[in-house]
């Protein structure tokens, strides 16, 4: 890369978010660029390719009023870089890293290139620390592994804001006194939606321990592809350098994966699976692989992304390539959304690949493990007998079948559904576990351990 | 009589009977109260526990509230205030800066500027521009890049050069002006060094 500062004034077409700058030497592939309009405006880009004289810009706040003739490209002679410090815990930014809270620029420790460094395999460090979200179902029976990367699986119009504010207010790491912070990535969403992640976090005091991302439905759309990118390098920051343990929050990667189509669209790329590029699960992992914790470094940085299916479709491109990349998903559920559940997560269809090392003793409690088993189980009976129930009848149930279905209404309406300021500790949430448990008679209870059933049982 | 009698002796059975079922309903009555009494106060107990802790619930929400709050109000003060000082700073550094003597190593200055200008052109073929003040200097520097044309037209600057293609293709600000621009991230934090806050 040259040393960069040399400005372009040949443009030879504006095409979508693209620029193609004539007579480039020495230009580089993903360098920074800023594009001077007619009007002294600037604003930033990247190279996407270089070659034979020209280089294709992608315009992060779009091309709308650039013209051809009176517009310059300024080629910077770096990456696109974030400056992090400590200091920027508590603000907030737009979705290429600009202060949105009227206060100055963040005075950097350092630069960092948002594309961040890949973490050396060998480095990585297995899971196995417990992140308490507050939230029953996903500490209970999904629980949350500090480095995972555990997606939200939603639906338009369903509740996943909410959650993903929830999780962000309330979560913390239990039994250690390291640092703990929240890197919070709204994508795309609505202006009302990123107020509400704002003022929640305000209103909550848990602003202070987190940097907050906004990129709003209205801004341009290539902007979002930034996003992400700007907020995991801070994360990685905070975690690897200052040695917090980082919980990062990306809402909606759909609205990413759509900017990338966009991008790939004009670029007249070949399209994949609903126009989506071909690359698109290798852009993907370039963003959930940057979560995990090093050998040797006291921080992690642990991800919840969430993606909003497209009419709730799961084997849609981006939940099915999502799901190859991370370890399980919790999964919102149109029905219990419907019933008016809080959170309405179907728990038959979610999974945490990396609960199991995660909780027991000297993590959570011993019989964490096996009394999830049985809530699992139990529920899973509950909704066949539902769907018998919707056959035969209530009356043809068997006793048991009734109490069934008594397990399956306790555990939808006393321990999935919780108010959105309701923050549980796992011992709470494990004494609702065994208060449903114990609505079954002794011999139902298959999955846990005699000692466990003798200590927390609770009889009548 | 003797129906008398037996008609007495069955009426004192039946009172005798019905006294005691009312004896033995009064007393499981009674222990029935007892009993619901007794699961009440554990009841009470819970309840009461359960409000006691909702309370520090409510009240740890609170403070942390307050005190989160109050801190980022505290420190975008200070945030604000290390602003205005590092304004301050770089107001009364350019100022020197603009007054600057031009006389000795100025001279080194414009040529280096000129050197790093026509390197990342990629060539001598150029315009070169400048203020008022350091006309005469860049001028005199230029002798030594053939191909190299100096514009009569002045730019608004507090000092160095502006270099452009002779085909109008390819421009490199290097006024002091862009320097400082560039550098001003790298200088802001060296200043909240100087003032002994920041991190």
């Amino acid at each position: 890369m040259s040393e960069g500062g040399v400005q372009y004034s040949k443009i030879a077409e504006i095409k979508g978010p693209l620029v193609v700058v004539d007579d480039v030497s020495n230009a580089a592939f993903d360098e920074l660029v800023e594009i001077e309009t007619n009007e002294g405006e600037r604003r930033l880009g990247k190279v996407l390719e270089v070659g034979n004289g020209k280089a294709i810009v992608q315009v992060f706040e779009g091309t709308t009023g650039l013209s051809i003739s009176g517009t310059n490209a300024k080629f910077v002679g770096k990456m696109m870089e974030m400056p992090v410090s400590k200091e920027l815990l508590g603000r907030v930014f737009d979705g290429l890293g600009r202060p949105k809270d009227g206060l100055p620029d963040p005075i950097a420790d350092k630069f960092v290139d948002i594309n961040g460094e890949p973490m050396n395999p060998e480095q990585r460090e297995y899971p196995k620390d417990f992140i308490q979200t507050g939230v029953s179902v996903i500490d209970g029976t999904m629980t949350l592994i500090r480095g995972q990367k555990l997606p939200i699986f939603s639906g338009s119009g369903m509740s996943h804001n909410l959650l993903a504010a929830q999780i962000a207010r309330q979560a913390s790491v239990v039994g250690t006194q390291d640092d703990f912070a929240v890197v919070f990535a709204a994508i795309g969403v609505q202006y009302s939606e990123a107020e509400y992640f704002r003022r929640s976090l305000e209103e909550s005091g848990a602003l202070k321990r987190s940097v907050l991302f906004l990129n709003t439905a209205d801004d341009p759309a290539i902007e979002r592809i930034i996003t992400p990118r700007v907020a995991l390098t801070v994360a990685e920051y905070l975690a690897f350098e200052l040695g917090m343990h980082v919980l990062v929050i990306l809402t909606d990667m759909t609205n990413y994966a759509e900017a990338l189509r966009e991008i790939s669209a004009a670029r007249e790329e070949v399209p994949g699976r609903k126009g989506y590029p071909g690359y698109l699960y290798t852009d993907l992992s370039t963003i959930y692989e940057r979560a995990g914790k090093l050998n040797g470094r006291k921080g992690s940085v642990t991800q919840v992304p969430i993606l909003s299916m497209p009419s709730d479709d799961i084997t849609h491109p981006i939940p099915d390539l999502t799901g190859y990349i991370t370890e399980g998903q919790i999964v919102l559920g149109r029905d219990l959304f419907r019933q008016g559940v809080y959170p309405p997560v179907n728990i038959l269809m979610s999974l945490s690949r990396l609960m199991k090392d995660g909780i027991g003793e000297g993590s959570t409690r011993a019989d964490h493990g096996e009394v999830s088993n049985q809530i699992y189980d139990a529920y899973s009976r509950a909704q066949e007998v539902r769907a018998l129930a919707g056959i035969v009848g209530k009356a043809g149930l068997t006793e048991i079948d009734l109490k069934y279905m008594d397990v399956g209404d306790a555990f939808e309406n006393e321990f999935l559904t919780q108010a959105t300021d309701e923050n549980r500790t796992i011992e709470e949430t494990l004494g609702i576990m065994w208060k449903i448990v114990s609505k079954l008679p002794k011999n139902e209870i298959t999955k846990i351990k005699d000692k466990y059933v003798d200590q927390y049982y609770k009889e009548k | 009589m003797a129906s008398n009698s037996s008609l007495e002796n069955t009426i004192d059975k039946i009172l005798n009977h019905t006294e005691s079922n009312i004896l033995s309903s009064l007393d499981s009555a009674l222990s029935e109260s007892r009993q619901k009494l007794d699961d009440s106060v554990s009841t009470l107990e819970q309840e009461y526990d359960q409000i006691i802790s909702n309370g520090r619930k409510e009240a740890d929400k609170i403070e942390k509230q307050i005190i989160g709050s109050s801190d980022l109000k505290a420190r975008n003060k200070q945030l604000t205030t290390v602003e205005e000082s590092i304004d301050k700073v770089f107001a009364k550094a350019l100022d020197e800066i603009a007054n600057a003597d031009r006389s000795g190593d100025y001279s080194n200055l414009i040529k280096s500027l000129l050197d790093e200008s026509t390197k990342n052109l990629g060539t001598n073929e150029v315009i070169v521009f400048t203020n008022s003040k350091d006309k005469d200097i860049v001028q005199s520097n230029l002798s030594q890049y053939p191909g190299a044309e100096f514009s009569s037209e002045t730019i608004d600057c507090l000092g160095g050069v502006k270099v452009k293609s002779k085909d109008g293709a390819m421009t490199f600000d290097n006024t002091l002006d862009a320097k400082i621009q560039r550098l001003k991230p790298l200088i802001r934090k060296d200043i909240t060094t100087q003032f002994g806050v920041g991190n």
